[in-house]
């Protein structure tokens, strides 16, 4: 199965170096498990009215080395319920990656990104090329490929899809090195 | 003919992992991940599906209760195979402040007996009790969910955090993985009085960048690694996420072996980097040219000279950690705290970072020392470092060798963490300020 492609407006462009995605929703809020209070708190530090914008399908952007820090799932948990669908970054943080990845939610790192797009803009990203598209400009550049394992659990919608999926090809079948 | 970094120092002792005719050698990583993916080589960037020697976790709301269930109700595995590869510590929520906490423990302790998985429970923090009782097997591929794992690298071990991915190890018997690139860091000279490991590694993150390893492994070599102690190396190695490394690897020496090998819960060859591996960057820190160094928040990345915040006003100090708070810490510590005094209204929690080394504190007098300056001393425990407990107010100030300095990590999000080495957390907790150690050393 392929990936769907994602296609939507840059909703937010995370300028910070080393970015850490807790400030999204706030550090106070991270034991906060009622989605609609973490979508309220969301993005208020950066953009109160950011949530009456924001579209099913839009995408996040972000600088280098994005997810910094000690990365928590709580921001982004509400970033999809807001209906962002992915986040394409100059590069991630490799706990960062690894946590959103296996939520199911797709990240795209893409040196060159932030010169690429401004917010608002219409981009693409296609899975099969390996590009990311400003539609608005009418413009391409490609991005890093992911690991196999990362698209096959993004394929799959998340770890827990993608673990049953194999069970059930690989089965008990595994052979000791 | 080709010579290995292990050969040198060991006189053999090491496996050659000889490759003829290949023109490149390979890295500790790469022979580790050959092995553990049960082919005769890899090379940074191959797509593998390798099979983790242990698979260790700890208890923790979210993570270990979440996997029990759903490796049952999910995935209908009622007990796994292979259960001594298997190792689950309790060192969070240790002791337990409440009955959701205690359930928590009850129902870790309910799933290992069943599954027949050791549990360590109250012996320490996971990842320093880890290498105390052989899971940093030199050679072996270990999977956590937590980054901090990385530490058992100092003995050869390839330990890598997997977050929510640790499912992968649970349910399955190979994690999918691709083989990481590796930059290299070269230590030599010596450090000076006062400067700690914990000032090698902060230096490291401020040279490189906080980026510089990203999803790669950070090899520690260099001359000066082999007068380096295991906890020194263990806290460079420990704190290897903030690079943006996977992980953090020591091509495992005499020392490294001396202690890892009779402790060993397996029987494998430790391997080195051949020495013309291929390093992504190779780059060489002069031990004897760093200074004590600060980092101030809200950031890991943020690290500054320790002489431009003398005199900062603090009220707390936490000593411990699974990054430090070993005898190496301590007996520093205690070195400059010994016939003085904290400063009245300074709270100072000092937490061995296992019971082991809190036995061998108490041996050597180090207890005593700190107990008499003033110093809380605490058993073994996690929870200093994340605010669970000595949680800080709004407005206050603290000075720490917890792994992280993040807003809200000890506490109120309002509060601030300055992350610096054992010694300078002991001369801050003299002068209720931030402090040089380096005058109480002379004296």
């Amino acid at each position: 199965m392929a990936l769907k492609n994602l296609r939507g407006r840059v909703a937010f462009i995370f300028e910070e170096l080393d970015f850490d995605v807790d400030q999204i929703v706030g550090v106070k809020n991270m034991k906060t498990t009622d989605i609609h209070e973490l979508t309220k708190a969301a993005m208020q530090a950066y953009d109160a009215g950011f949530a009456s914008q924001v579209k099913p399908g839009d995408l996040l952007v972000g600088n280098h080395n994005f997810g910094y820090g000690h990365p928590h799932y709580p921001p982004m948990k509400a970033m999809r319920q807001l209906g962002i669908a992915g986040v394409i970054a100059e590069s991630f943080s490799p706990g960062y990656w690894r946590g959103e990845i296996s939520m199911g939610f797709p990240q795209v790192s893409c040196s060159g990104i932030l010169g690429f797009v401004k917010r608002w803009d219409e981009v693409e990203v296609d899975w099969a090329a390996g590009l990311v598209r400003n539609l608005t400009q009418n413009t391409e550049m490609a991005f890093e490929t992911l690991p196999r394992g990362d698209l096959e659990m993004l394929e799959a919608g998340g770890l827990e899809n993608y673990l049953k999926k194999r069970l059930l090809t690989e089965g008990k079948k595994e052979t000791t090195p | 003919m080709r010579t290995n970094v292990c050969q040198i120092a060991l006189g053999g002792l090491c496996w050659m992992g000889d490759k003829k005719g290949n023109a490149v050698g390979f890295t500790i990583t790469e022979k580790i991940l050959a092995r553990a993916a049960g082919l005769a080589s890899v090379k940074a960037g191959d797509e593998i599906m390798a099979k983790p020697d242990y698979v260790l976790a700890y208890d923790f709301p979210g993570y270990t209760d979440v996997i029990f269930k759903q490796l049952k109700d999910e995935f209908g595995i009622d007990k796994i195979p292979e259960p001594d590869r298997f190792g689950i510590f309790i060192d969070h929520m240790v002791p337990a402040a409440s009955p959701a906490e205690e359930q928590l423990h009850m129902g870790t302790r309910e799933w290992t007996k069943v599954n027949d998985v050791a549990l360590y429970e109250r012996k320490g923090i996971g990842h320093q009790v880890a290498s105390e009782i052989g899971f940093a097997t030199p050679g072996a591929f270990v999977v956590h969910f937590d980054g901090h794992v990385s530490q058992l690298g100092t003995f050869g071990t390839l330990a890598m955090g997997l977050r929510r991915n640790v499912l992968e190890a649970f349910a399955m018997e190979r994690v999918s993985i691709r083989v990481p690139q590796t930059t290299r860091v070269d230590l030599v000279g010596t450090l000076a009085p006062g400067v700690m490991a914990r000032d090698v590694f902060h230096h490291i993150v401020r040279v490189l960048g906080p980026a510089s390893c990203r999803f790669q492994v950070l090899e520690i070599g260099g001359p000066a690694v082999a007068d380096m102690s295991n906890d020194g190396l263990q806290t460079i190695t420990g704190l290897a996420m903030f690079t943006g490394a996977v992980t953090a690897i020591v091509n495992p020496d005499a020392k490294r072996l001396e202690y890892a090998l009779p402790r060993a819960r397996k029987k494998l060859d430790p391997v080195c980097s051949d020495d013309d591996a291929h390093y992504a960057a190779r780059h060489e820190i002069d031990l004897s040219t760093l200074e004590p160094v600060i980092v101030i928040p809200p950031s890991p990345a943020n690290t500054r000279d320790l002489k431009d915040y003398l005199g900062l006003e603090v009220q707390t100090g936490y000593l411990g950690s699974c990054a430090s708070g070993r005898i190496e810490d301590l007996r520093a510590a205690a070195h400059v705290l010994k016939g003085r005094k904290v400063a009245p209204g300074f709270a100072l929690y000092v937490v061995p970072t296992s019971q082991e080394i809190m036995a061998a504190a108490a041996r050597e007098g180090l207890i005593e020392t700190l107990v008499e300056a003033g110093a809380f001393v605490s058993s073994p425990s996690c929870d200093y470092c994340y605010g669970r407990i000595a949680t800080m107010a709004s407005g206050q100030r603290a000075v720490s060798t917890g792994t992280l300095n993040v807003r809200g990590r000890m506490g109120s999000p309002d509060s601030e963490i300055y992350l610096c080495n054992a010694s300078v957390i002991a001369a801050t907790a003299i002068e209720g300020r931030i402090a040089d150690p380096r005058p109480y050393l002379r004296s």
